[in-house]
């Protein structure tokens, strides 16, 4: 049984499912959110539907970038060949793989949404700022996106970069495949803060740039500051993940 | 059957969950911060410095839990077993 | 501000000079006279180690080469090895890349600062306008921050910003063996003793020896080890927020160029980690550590 290939098989499709629907919750809100305040915005300034609606596109597609890294990871683990005998350290390795990419895409999903709506409802306000607003905006969402490129590289190690265990005793297997989990569920978690917040700030500075366009050099010192300040928690997730992986 | 590797592991997945979920209040309690700094240095811009050092201040301090979180998990990797 | 045309050309020429690069130093790619066939071709070859073994390779070089058996071939020459051994002593010479960066970085910013003193104008050149015009941003910030009289902390604040800011940019520089210093745990966590011992000497001299230890039992006593605590957890997050980033951001170029088999490095993602993120981190580290201290001041 706890060599068999179904075992890994059945962590490669939970693994698939886990990592698409978290992806897919996160970034259908946030694109929603993105795209009911531009309505709203448009309702308020109805000229500049032109600008607005190529702004609520490009934030959409920076939103929905988490989801689509989720996609490719779970494409990966359903036709990529993954389901090899490798027992249960394979299995656990494969599961954390989505968890980690799954949960660690949902953050930044919010955050961007979020940035990206309140552009729009900036930009309403002050059109002549648009391409400040706009280049505010995407600075905001990369820093955000950050965090869900730090999912997808522990997604990615833990799908690749896993080393036979088939020599060792079950004791052992047990420990590296519950560490492997421990790894998909620390970066999975904490990149949900930073990315949730890091879009609240970069929405807020956005939102502030369009009623003080004046201010707009201190405003957005003060949100590369705070928003990189924000991301350590996501860093130390980082730190330990990889430590959970490699230096045991 | 020796236990002391599964104790191990365990301590392994506590560190893990440890470091994730304690990443997830400081996370946007210092993004709630910045936001908020952000709109009051556009609304009284000559006071800039006092808000950005208070902003630093509030977030470090509620950045502690999360110090709290990463010590927990280096002890838990590094120390049992 | 760059203008558009400047920027391609820049981002061309890195594309340029990254896919010639990555010819040269593939792994995998090689062109060449074929060794068996022995005509002029471009074939594949396998790549010996697996990415985890060039993770660890990369980041715990002493780790790897205590578990491989292989002796360090990173210096280049026996004598070069016998040199940094006697020098150094054979317990550090594991750290020997770090060392080399430094002393690069070192060597570099004496250059820079030659060749700026050098070109000092009542009319000021290009150069020196540069320059003066990050001394008077920072210069700005400091009087901003920590108030008028305490101005000449710039100079400070500067060689912080400027140290941390081309440790982080010379990863940028395609050349086998170049990382960046702040990579290393050693280095961050060393400027952070620094940052944090200078905030609390501005303490003590500015409040006195009583009211800074009364500081401690801020709300009242018993609260003494968390403020304890408190005052060392500056130190962690401000070094490891830089160690990091920078840590992060080099693992994730390896493992994505490691997956489109080292053809093609992934620019945009080694200009956001390498230039932006290089550059926000090392303004970030600066402006906490003057934040720190202005904190202390106006309490």
């Amino acid at each position: 049984m706890i060599d068999s290939i179904e075992l890994v098989q059945i962590a490669a499709y939970l693994g698939a499912a886990i990592s698409v629907s978290f992806a897919s919750l996160s970034a259908g809100y946030g694109e929603g959110y993105t795209a009911g305040l531009a309505n709203f915005a448009l309702m308020r300034q109805p000229k500049t539907s032109d600008q607005l609606s190529r702004t609520m596109l490009v934030s959409q597609a920076v939103t929905e970038t988490g989801a689509i890294f989720s996609l490719v990871i779970s494409l990966l683990l359903l036709f990529g060949g993954l389901d090899v005998e490798g027992g249960i350290v394979k299995a656990a390795a494969l599961l954390a793989g989505g968890i980690a990419m799954g949960l660690g895409s949902v953050g930044p999903g919010f955050g961007s949404g979020y940035a990206g709506g309140y552009a729009c409802s900036a930009l309403s306000r002050m059109p002549t700022k648009g391409n400040e607003i706009m280049g505010n905006m995407l600075i905001g969402q990369a820093l955000s996106q950050a965090s869900s490129i730090f999912a997808l590289v522990v997604a990615l190690l833990l799908l690749y970069a896993i080393p036979e265990f088939s020599h060792l005793t079950l004791n052992q297997q047990i420990m590296r495949s519950v560490s492997y989990l421990g790894a998909g569920l620390c970066i999975g978690f904490g990149t949900f803060g930073p990315g949730t917040a890091i879009g609240f700030v970069a929405g807020k500075a956005s939102d502030m740039i369009g009623r003080y366009p004046r201010e707009r050099t201190t405003i957005m010192r003060t949100m590369f500051v705070g928003a990189a300040v924000t991301e350590s928690t996501a860093i130390y997730s980082l730190v330990i993940a990889f430590l959970l992986m490699y230096a045991l | 059957m020796d236990f002391s590797l599964i104790v191990r592991s365990a301590a392994f997945l506590g560190a893990g969950i440890c470091m994730g979920i304690g990443a997830l209040g400081p996370g946007i309690g210092q993004g709630f911060v910045a936001g908020k700094a952000c709109e009051g240095i556009a609304r009284s811009p000559e006071n800039s410095a006092l808000l950005t050092r208070t902003m630093l201040l509030g977030q470090a301090v509620a950045e502690s839990t999360g110090i709290y979180s990463l010590v927990i998990a280096l002890l838990l990797i590094f120390t049992t077993g | 501000m760059m203008s558009k045309k400047t920027f391609f050309r820049l981002l061309l020429f890195f594309i340029v000079i990254q896919a010639i690069l990555s010819f040269g130093i593939d792994y995998k790619l090689n062109i060449g006279l074929h060794p068996d066939t022995g005509k002029f071709s471009i074939w594949n070859s396998e790549y010996p180690m697996t990415i985890q073994d060039r993770i660890m390779e990369e980041f715990q070089p002493d780790e790897y080469f205590k578990a491989k058996g292989v002796t360090p071939t990173i210096y280049g020459s026996e004598r070069l090895h016998g040199f940094f051994a006697t020098f150094f002593g054979e317990k550090t010479l594991y750290a020997f890349e770090l060392i080399r960066m430094l002393i690069i970085v070192n060597i570099v910013l004496l250059i820079i600062v030659y060749l700026v003193r050098k070109s000092i104008a009542l009319i000021p050149t290009k150069k020196q306008i540069v320059f003066e015009m990050m001394y008077s941003f920072f210069e700005d910030l400091t009087r901003e921050t920590l108030g008028k009289d305490k101005t000449h902390f710039t100079s400070y604040v500067l060689t912080i910003f400027i140290f941390i800011w081309s440790c982080n940019l010379i990863g940028l520089i395609p050349i086998p063996g170049f990382m960046e210093p702040t990579r290393n745990i050693n280095v961050p966590f060393g400027m952070g003793i620094l940052v944090v011992g200078v905030v609390h000497f501005m303490s003590l001299k500015h409040k006195g020896l009583t009211k800074y230890l009364k500081g401690y039992a801020e709300p009242f006593l018993p609260m003494a080890p968390i403020n304890v605590v408190g005052e060392l957890s500056k130190g962690i997050s401000i070094s490891f927020r830089l160690f990091g980033n920078v840590l992060g951001g080099a693992i994730i170029l390896l493992v994505i160029s490691s997956l489109v088999r080292f053809i093609i490095l992934p620019v945009g993602l080694n200009m956001f980690f390498g230039l932006f993120i290089g550059t926000l981190q090392a303004f970030v580290f600066t402006m906490l550590a003057m934040s720190y201290i202005a904190v202390e001041i106006f309490d």
